[in-house]
């Protein structure tokens, strides 16, 4: 007898892998179709800017030899497979701008940073914006909820850019109280002291207020809506007429339906850090995997934009495939036939 | 219906609210039609004028008029929006209702191809893309958008529709003998009608975040006023530091009327076609 | 109460996010501001500087002839490595522009320029102790030859037959073709090939893959930390600074010198005002007007406009001679007189440009080798225009720049008019659409019923100008200008920023595009940088990348035989410059490609801390950060008493 929720699990993990081949494959065939990405020629058109008296004949020498140690013979196919099997040995590869650093070495730094932001930043910004819509939902007669709910809808379509901008000048400059930018004072070491754990979070605070600021709008407005469709169902009336008091409403029985889908928008956007915040970082010189991922497309890096994106990839598919999962868990009513 | 929109105009103040600033902005934005000035022309007034009564938003480093501009830029802005939340919206509500109701192989099948569109990174993509078709116009963008941006909220309606499913009167619709697409369109669209309304809002400020994002990297066509190519402008002459803060805060100040007033004609429209809080609106 | 408790959760919320607002305040009330730079690094000793590169996304790399260095100005080319010979873009340290540093004394050639003698400097050494000697050089020279991936190793292979050491100070090469400037690979204009440390790479397996860190320094600092996510790097001075090349003029004075990325341009600005940033190293014109307006410690090279100093390299209006019509001299010539340059100056640069009209920079001594002697020819040039001679060149140019900055703009302008011929340049072409109209109607082209222009097949005029993105705004807005010209005129042009622009423009995928390839010297007068190849025997077609500098693949008989006279005169032959004016007519009157200005750096140096920069009244060196040549700035800068 086949327990169709294990036929179920099998199905959605087959689903998994063939989105995260698919989304692979995309990543990895475009950037090859951009002939001005072509890793070979921006090393050799960064050589000749870095003001390198390059001989005529001496160009033609490297354009020969990098195209090889770059791993670029043969056509796409053949490169293709190549990856695979070195992707599945767990070697990504020497980063071609940075040759022959491995794309891993190159990662690695940017990716806690990137990872401790932007967790952070995430869940803080769904827990707010949702705890923050769900009460507005559910008192949306009072003013107060109407005063947050239109501030809230009003720094939505805020550019981010300015906004950081305008927090860095007033919060950096204007009000000197904290860092114009970096993830640490400059000077400090990667410990675990208190002096170094200190200033990374001087130095983390505004671009985290920056990202949860704008986060939260997007989270706040969706569980809202869900929140007011939730309180017409027939047992939160039930539950009004039986005089149980409010808070015990709200908590027990609206936001935690309303947050069911919620929660699947939290897993994907958690997938995403992996894309990291590239303005954040400009604006904030934060080290981040945006900018890491964003030069490797200007020098046509195929090799780190693989790395950065497969990591992407995994881990919102991944993301995906747990929470629908757990959902059946969270929401009884939900059944898998 | 015209009694209708008298009546929500009548006693809806947030419906008067959206109403009256939409109407402006629209019509803000149609005044690009007689505009004196080509917008893709710079020079043309006195450098850096703060807003003084002949030039009503004052003129920015280009020599621009930046009213005229604006009347441009917001009307850029408005149809790229409109195009890829429409079209998005048509994609996600089909595959959303289809998918959630139907279940099985063709769910699996959606929202594979779903997953893969969510899981893409979307802005080296967008970045790539720019650099194959060169000179993209903003319409082709539009359109590049609204593929990708369908994927997201398409799994929002599905996981609402996973729970109506189960209802009752999911149940007593069935034992008629309605048909799915009946069931899922008739039934179900009431309560999908808040979701896709919000997520229409949620599109059109994202696509405009990647528009300016991607202007502000310098990669979209830079000679066309969008409220993203202003930002870039603006930046490439140092705005903010040299003091001509007019020229961001007319377009950011714009920007957040209309996403107000679509705010809250959504949520006013959601409130009055969900018909359970028109008869409790009745009871008031 | 129903909303009492709702409320209170709202209150808490709210007392959370200002209690997190504050907390951090107070420790940042704590904070060191302004005294120290690091712990244990006092800021009066330290000289902060911006690399332009921004954040190095390999930091922990320093092994530049390897590649694979995402910055090589993060201090490790200014400070920590040398190379033989300098020339200055300016006057130079001692007023001399040829600077041997490594070197004792210029190469020795022999007659036929198969064999170059270098005699090295005694009583170097590398910051580790061991002494500097020519094993070092030839140890360079062979690594570099075996792995033609290598920074300069394609052209050490192809060039170099043989080399060796006949005693400690000696090296000897053996070239394998004539090459009377097979020296200049070691000569630092911005780089050139430095030395690598024979002791240290030789005891590696691979000196691709070996990463130099920390790196052993030839020059007078060493490597003291580095952010790990690439963000700034700091140097400290050795305890043995004479025992380099840059101690021969002094002690340098700052201990500890910090290279940073500061991020956007409103950062730099804010830096500096705050006396956190001590040399910026580009910012737009309205950036220095603040910076000036706010803080009166802000020096710059001109002291007042145009303020920036010009860097030998020349911007223009790149054209693809492969793409119809632009293989017609007619049709460059019209899209030359169909640009108003006053205008493209006020865009781009606020007029702060230093506009040229001939193929080379204005900057440095090239004033005085080529555009003084040229200026009579220049004005009698004239170009046939339906039977009439019409007379392009105007010389009142850069006043008119100068007035309409005043004007319009409200700058303080100089009115000297050699100070305005110094600063803003010699002139350039008159803005002649009648005249561009006439000469494009002579060859078949027409206007259609809107008055947009229709090649000779009756298609219309489409032309795209690339150029870069945000990256270099100046040049942004210069292209957009240009392209807005070139409508006002009636062609349907646009412009596309990109940051591909460098790519593309190599593999002809262009019309026109507004970068450089002109680069020379600035304190030597000699060409050969970027004109070797343009020499028909290096052409390359469409579709595959250029080799070095002839984007607009054009070729030309008389261009072959300037070049190859270069080729067989030596280095410092004054019958150079007479062949480099042969270039600049032949140029004027093809106009290949057409000369906009000089790139202009915005470098501004904040006298709060240390004071003795270079400018235009001391051009004793260049200030621009990244280039290798700023060293010199090390030794002649003091502090400031505080």
């Amino acid at each position: 007898m086949k327990n169709p929720f294990i036929i179920y699990i099998i199905q959605r993990i087959l689903q998994c892998i063939v989105v995260i081949f698919i989304g692979t494959t995309v990543t990895f065939v475009i950037p090859r179709l951009v002939p001005s990405t072509n890793p070979v020629e921006t090393a050799i058109a960064r050589a000749q800017m870095m003001g390198q008296y390059t001989d005529p004949k001496a160009v033609d020498e490297m354009r020969r030899v990098l195209k090889k140690l770059y791993g670029l013979e043969g056509t796409t196919f053949q490169q293709y497979i190549r990856y695979w099997g070195s992707v599945l040995r767990g070697d990504f590869g020497p980063s071609f701008s940075s040759f022959p650093t491995p794309v891993m070495t190159l990662i690695r730094v940017s990716l806690s940073w990137t990872a401790g932001l932007l967790l952070l930043t995430t869940i803080l910004s769904w827990i707010i914006g949702t705890l923050l819509g769900g009460l507005a939902g559910y008192f949306s007669e009072k003013p107060w909820a109407r005063i947050l709910e239109i501030f809230t809808n009003a720094i939505r379509p805020i550019p981010y850019y300015i906004m950081a901008l305008l927090m860095l000048i007033l919060f950096s400059y204007v009000l000197p109280l904290f860092p114009r930018g970096g993830a640490f004072a400059i000077g400090l070491t990667p410990t675990f002291s208190w002096q170094f754990i200190r200033s990374v979070i001087i130095h983390a605070f505004l671009p985290a207020l920056s990202l949860i600021v704008v986060g939260i709008g997007g989270w706040f407005q969706n569980m809202r809506v869900l929140v007011s469709n939730v309180i017409r169902e027939d047992y939160v009336v039930y539950a009004e007429t039986l005089n149980i008091s409010p808070q015990d409403i709200l908590y027990k029985y609206v936001i935690r339906n309303a947050a069911l889908p919620q929660l699947t928008g939290l897993a994907l956007q958690l997938g995403m850090i992996f894309s990291g915040a590239l303005i954040t970082e400009v604006v904030f010189n934060y080290p981040g995997l945006g900018f890491l991922l964003y030069t490797g497309i200007l020098r046509g890096d195929y090799s780190l934009i693989m790395g950065i994106t497969f990591f992407s990839i995994v881990a919102i598919a991944v993301g995906a495939l747990i929470i629908d999962l757990l959902y059946p868990l969270f929401d009884p009513r939900v059944r898998y036939t | 219906m015209f009694n209708i929109i008298k009546d929500l105009f009548k006693f809806d103040g947030r419906f008067r609210f959206s109403i009256i600033t939409l109407l402006c902005i629209i019509l803000f934005s149609l005044l690009s039609f007689w505009s004196p000035y080509d917008p893709s022309s710079s020079y043309y007034v006195p450098s850096n004028i703060p807003p003084s009564a002949k030039y009503l938003f004052g003129t920015n480093s280009r020599g621009q008029d930046i009213f005229w501009m604006m009347t441009f830029a917001i009307k850029n802005s408005l149809i790229f929006g409109i195009i890829t939340a429409l079209l998005s919206r048509i994609l996600s509500i089909f595959v959303g209702l289809i998918s959630g109701y139907k279940g099985g192989i063709i769910d699996k099948v959606l929202m594979s191809i779903n997953d893969s569109f969510i899981v893409l990174p979307l802005l080296p993509i967008l970045i790539l893309l720019k650099f194959i078709i060169g000179r993209m116009e903003l319409t082709t963008l539009a359109l590049v958008m609204a593929v990708f941006g369908w994927s997201w909220d398409a799994r929002l309606i599905r996981s609402q529709v996973l729970s109506l499913r189960e209802r009752d009167f999911t149940y007593t619709s069935v034992f008629s003998g309605m048909g799915t697409l009946k069931i899922t369109f008739k039934e179900y669209f009431p309560f999908i009608i808040p979701i896709v309304l919000a997520t229409t809002v949620n599109n059109m400020l994202w696509s405009l975040g990647m528009e300016i994002t991607l202007a502000i990297l310098g990669l979209s066509t830079v000679e066309i006023p969008t409220i993203g190519t202003t930002i870039y402008w603006a930046n490439q002459h140092q705005a903010l530091i040299s003091g001509i803060w007019w020229w961001l805060t007319f377009p950011v100040i714009i920007s957040i009327f209309l996403f107000l007033a679509l705010y809250l004609l959504s949520v006013s429209l959601s409130e009055y076609l969900d018909p359970r809080l028109r008869i409790q609106q009745a009871r008031v | 109460m129903k909303s009492s408790k709702a409320a209170f959760l709202l209150r808490l919320v709210l007392l959370i996010l200002i209690a997190s607002l504050v907390i951090p305040t107070t420790f940042s009330f704590s904070q060191e501001k302004g005294l120290e730079v690091a712990p244990g690094i006092p800021r009066s000793e330290t000289l902060i500087l911006e690399d332009p590169s921004g954040r190095s996304t390999n930091p922990g790399r320093f092994n530049l002839w390897g590649g694979g260095v995402s910055s090589w100005s993060t201090g490790l080319q200014q400070l920590a490595l040398d190379a033989l010979w300098y020339i200055d873009p300016d006057a130079g340290i001692e007023g001399k522009t040829w600077i041997n540093s490594l070197a004792a004394e210029p190469p020795v050639y022999n007659k036929s320029f198969t064999k170059m003698t270098v005699k090295l400097r005694k009583g170097i050494y590398w910051s580790d102790g061991v002494e500097f000697t020519a094993d070092d050089v030839v140890y360079t020279v062979k690594t570099l030859a075996a792995h033609p991936e290598m920074s300069w190793g394609a052209q050490m292979k192809v060039n170099v037959k043989d080399v060796s050491a006949p005693d400690k100070y000696t090296v000897v090469f053996d070239l394998t073709q004539p090459n009377s400037r097979f020296h200049t690979v070691f000569t630092v204009r911005w780089c050139g090939c430095y030395i690598m440390p024979k002791h240290i790479f030789e005891k590696q397996k691979d000196p691709v893959a070996f990463d130099f860190n920390p790196p052993v320094s030839l020059g007078p600092y060493v490597l003291k930390s580095y952010d790990s996510a690439g963000n700034w790097f700091l140097w400290e001075r050795r305890q043995d600074w004479q025992r380099t090349t840059l101690g021969m003029y002094g002690m340098p004075a700052p201990k500890y010198v910090l290279y940073e990325a500061p991020g956007p341009a409103e950062k730099r600005v804010m830096a500096q005002l705050n006396h956190d940033l001590d040399v910026i190293h580009d910012i737009a014109p309205e950036g220095v007007v603040t910076l000036k307006k706010k803080n009166p410690t802000s020096v710059t090279w001109f002291d007042d406009f145009p303020w920036a100093h010009p860097d030998p390299t020349l911007p223009a209006v790149l054209l693809n001679h492969e793409k119809y019509p632009l293989n017609m001299k007619e049709v460059r010539w019209a899209l030359t007189l169909a640009i108003d340059i006053v205008q493209v100056s006020l865009a781009s640069y606020n007029g702060a440009a230093t506009i040229s009209a001939i193929e080379v920079p204005p900057t440095g001594h090239y004033l005085e080798w080529y555009f003084d002697p040229i200026q009579p020819w220049l004005e009698k040039f004239s170009i046939k225009v339906g039977g009439k001679a019409f007379y392009p060149y105007d010389s009142s140019i850069p006043s008119k720049i100068a007035e309409k900055a005043k004007n319009d703009l409200g700058y303080n302008v100089p009115t000297d008019p050699k100070e305005i011929k110094a600063r803003l340049g010699y002139g350039w072409w008159k803005y002649a659409p009648d005249i561009a109209e006439k000469l494009l109607l002579s060859k078949g082209f027409k206007r259609d019923k809107n008055g947009k222009w229709l090649l000779p097949d009756g298609k219309p005029w489409k032309i795209t100008i690339l150029s870069e993105a945000e990256a270099r705004p100046t040049m942004a807005r210069a292209a957009a200008t240009i392209a807005e010209q070139w409508r006002k005129f009636g062609i349907d042009a646009v412009h596309e920023p990109t940051d591909q622009v460098w790519t593309r423009t190599s593999y002809g995928d262009y019309d026109a595009s507004l970068i450089w390839n002109v680069e020379t010297w600035g304190g030597h007068p000699d060409l050969f940088w970027f004109l070797e190849s343009w020499h028909s025997q290096y052409y390359r077609p469409s579709g595959q990348p250029i080799v070095a500098k002839n984007h607009m693949r054009w070729k030309n008989k008389r261009l072959d035989s300037i070049i190859d006279q270069l080729r067989r005169r030596s280095f410092d032959d004054p019958k150079c410059i007479d062949l480099g004016l042969e270039f600049i007519k032949l140029c004027v009157e093809e106009m290949p490609t057409i000369p906009l200005m000089s790139y202009n750096v915005f470098t501004v140096c904040d006298e709060y801390y240390w004071t003795g920069f270079p400018t235009a009244k001391d051009p004793y060196t260049d200030p621009v950060p990244n280039w290798a040549n700023s060293k010199y700035m090390f030794v002649k800068i003091k502090p400031v008493k505080r």
